[in-house]
């Protein structure tokens, strides 16, 4: 027996994935299918044009039932009782699919749509000054929050990414008594509200007097709020790093921090960077830390320690909701610029995890 | 290796790397401990003025003598809304998950596994603008005619016939922010049902259903539960998003989801900083900060122990 397994062929990826025997279909069961749908779709239609529902209603309380009788009865005829129960699933998952699909759809096309009426260069570059929310789109800009944004966020990475990465070689490499426990306590600072972060350095750090509501202090809440992301991606990448590449090091005389600095972190590379990268796209977007700790400012601020100061997603906050359309489009002139920022990061990530590991 | 490195004869350079290392690992306890012995010096001074009376009633009155604060309406608003945007977001979140890994082609299921990373990256923020401007609009005609319809179920009451800042929306759009968090543990949770067991279950002839039931929806029940858990702590912590859709009411609004008005704990604290007039107001907000952070800590807690629990088992 043992014999016949060491002869067999290597295990291969694909051989390890789910399976889907089911995918496979009879020409009857395509015909029963074409049917069971093409018939709520025109019950669908019918309804649309003849009634005044809104679209959503009918989709839900009308075609989603209808649906679900005609994949029954296909999936009836096709493979009797169990038929039944395979199709409704389909339906519930193609319908929980296309309703997310939806969703993010909207919300792109709305951000895109209503957001590039805002941008021209000087939405861009210049700041809020003299602008009131009634002033027109031609004066007055995002430049101040964008350079507020870039400020906070920098000054977090700096303050985070240190811990970040420490917490992660301490559960990889040192590999102390306490790892369970890190592990533990990182994964509970993940579920900390963004709002509790702000309330936390706005008491101790600005209501003791020990800084201003600035940049700083705001750095201070997002660098709270980033933190586990690091830690948590870092130990991920950290323990992709060959054992091979630290025995080999250590073989050749290095001392275990020698192998930590020169050959893990280096070998990580890429990944630690996505790390920082999926630190920094978790907060770009946090408003409530930043309406406790750095409040509002209309002009440009590039002192950390000193004034209050705006950045996009409090831009986007104060002008929601006002009586006065440029207003508004100067908030989703905002979003969109966010949005711009979290795709690049989205996409460097994509890009950096899709190469392979080295070493 | 690790004998060398904790013995007296390892090199200083080591030791002094190693000692490092492990204090700058326990800045997330100190950070915990940090907020809770903080926030929680503020709250207590508020409950002994207060009393019990904070958590268990409504008032909220800043200019009487002395003034009364009750957040038991927030509290509770913060539990329904999460209690809806869980009723959405699990059964859409558990199909988009089992279509991912049972049944889309490849191409179709990295499609997805990308759309719903890109749905978690968007800021709440941005969310709640988009909420405000297109969600919000047609679905007051969508709550109208579930009252018309279905008024006669509680549930559905309505009889204000305001269907603006309802925990409904609020829970919805709860769900659109829980939706990609549960759906992506739950597919990386089923990605792991052995292939051994899916081909035993389909040489005895069972059905796609029979499979998930019996197969692998038990393989991944820890897993699941422990990532609906953590989408919860989201909901329950969420502020922006909330603050454009809800209705910020101090009463109760025990079960009339399509009813102008509830809470939210995160939302209060946010909404009422801007006008707070004086440090005692500042110290309500932040012992409402309190109790929040202890709701989602006890959560997440739980949620991060059956995850691990599951691991365990696998293993």
């Amino acid at each position: 027996m043992t014999i016949l397994l060491a002869e067999s062929p290597p295990i291969r990826e694909e051989d390890l994935a789910p399976q889907r025997p089911w995918s496979k279909r009879s020409a009857s069961f395509w015909v029963a299918a074409f049917l069971g749908s093409i018939v709520p779709l025109a019950i669908l239609g019918g309804l649309f044009i003849l009634t005044e529902l809104p679209a959503a209603v009918l989709l839900i309380a009308f075609y989603l039932p209808l649906q679900l009788i005609g994949a029954g009865l296909a999936g009836y005829s096709a493979k009797g009782k169990h038929g039944v129960a395979d199709s409704s699933i389909i339906v519930f998952a193609i319908g929980a699919t296309a309703l997310s699909a939806i969703v993010l759809g909207s919300m792109l096309l709305t951000i895109i749509v209503r957001g590039i009426a805002a941008f021209r260069p000087s939405f861009i570059f210049q700041n809020n000054v003299y602008i009131s929310p009634s002033t027109p789109l031609e004066y007055g800009g995002i430049g101040h929050a964008i350079l507020g944004t870039f400020l906070i966020v920098g000054i977090a990475t700096l303050i985070s990414v240190p811990f970040g990465i420490a917490t992660a070689v301490y559960v990889t490499e040192v590999r102390g008594r306490a790892v369970p426990y890190v592990r533990f306590f990182v994964q509970a600072m993940s579920g900390v509200p963004s709002v509790v972060a702000g309330l936390f350095v706005l008491t101790v750090f600005i209501l003791t007097g020990v800084l201003n509501t600035s940049a700083m202090a705001a750095a201070i809440a997002y660098a709270i709020l980033m933190l586990p992301t690091v830690a948590r991606t870092a130990e991920e990448v950290l323990r992709l790093v060959p054992e091979d590449l630290r025995t080999g090091a250590l073989a050749l005389g290095s001392t275990r921090s020698r192998v930590v600095l020169n050959v893990v972190i280096p070998a990580a590379r890429t990944g630690i960077i996505t790390a920082i990268l999926l630190g920094i796209a978790r907060v770009v977007g946090e408003t409530a830390p930043l309406l406790l700790t750095a409040l509002k400012n209309d002009q440009t601020v590039l002192n950390p320690f000193s004034d209050p100061i705006s950045a996009l997603p409090t831009f986007i906050f104060d002008n929601v909701a006002q009586p006065f359309p440029d207003a508004v489009t100067r908030a989703w002139g905002a979003a969109l610029a966010l949005m711009i920022i979290v795709a690049i990061l989205f996409t460097i990530t994509r890009f950096l995890s899709a190469r392979k590991p080295r070493g | 290796m690790r004998d060398l490195t904790k013995s007296k004869k390892a090199n200083r350079g080591d030791r002094i790397f190693n000692r490092t290392i492990t204090g700058a690992a326990f800045t997330s306890l100190i950070l915990l401990a940090g907020i809770t012995l903080f926030l929680g010096s503020k709250a207590i001074p508020v409950l002994q003025d207060q009393g019990l009376i904070f958590l268990t009633t409504t008032i909220w009155d800043t200019i009487g003598v002395p003034p009364e604060y009750g957040i038991a309406g927030m509290l509770y608003g913060s539990l329904l809304l999460a209690v809806i945007a869980l009723v959405i977001a699990v059964p859409i979140s558990l199909f988009l998950a089992v279509f991912m890994v049972f049944m889309a082609p490849p191409r179709v299921a990295k499609f997805l596994t990308n759309l719903v990373d890109l749905m978690a990256a968007i800021p709440s923020v941005i969310i709640g603008l988009w909420a405000f401007y297109v969600l919000v609009p047609p679905s007051l005609e969508w709550q109208q005619l579930l009252n018309q319809y279905l008024g006669w179920i509680p549930l559905f009451q309505n009889e204000s016939g305001n269907f603006t800042g309802t925990p409904f929306i609020a829970g919805a759009v709860l769900a659109i922010m829980m939706i990609p968090i549960v759906t992506s543990i739950t597919a990386e949770v089923l990605k792991r049902t052995p292939p051994e067991l899916i081909n035993a279950a389909e040489s005895l002839g069972c059905s796609m259903f029979t499979m998930l039931r019996y197969v692998a929806l038990p393989f991944g029940r820890g897993g699941i539960v422990g990532g609906i858990m953590l989408g919860l702590g989201r909901a329950l912590g969420e502020t922006i998003a909330v603050f454009f859709v809800l209705k910020l009411v101090f009463d109760i609004n025990v079960y009339q989801i399509i009813e102008s008005g509830g809470g939210s704990v995160a939302t209060l604290i946010v909404s009422k900083f801007g006008e707070t007039s004086g440090e005692a107001e500042v110290n309500v907000l932040l012992a409402s900060g309190f109790f929040l952070f202890l709701m989602t800590l006890v959560v997440n807690a739980i949620a991060n122990l059956i995850v691990a629990r599951t691991d365990r088992l696998k293993t």
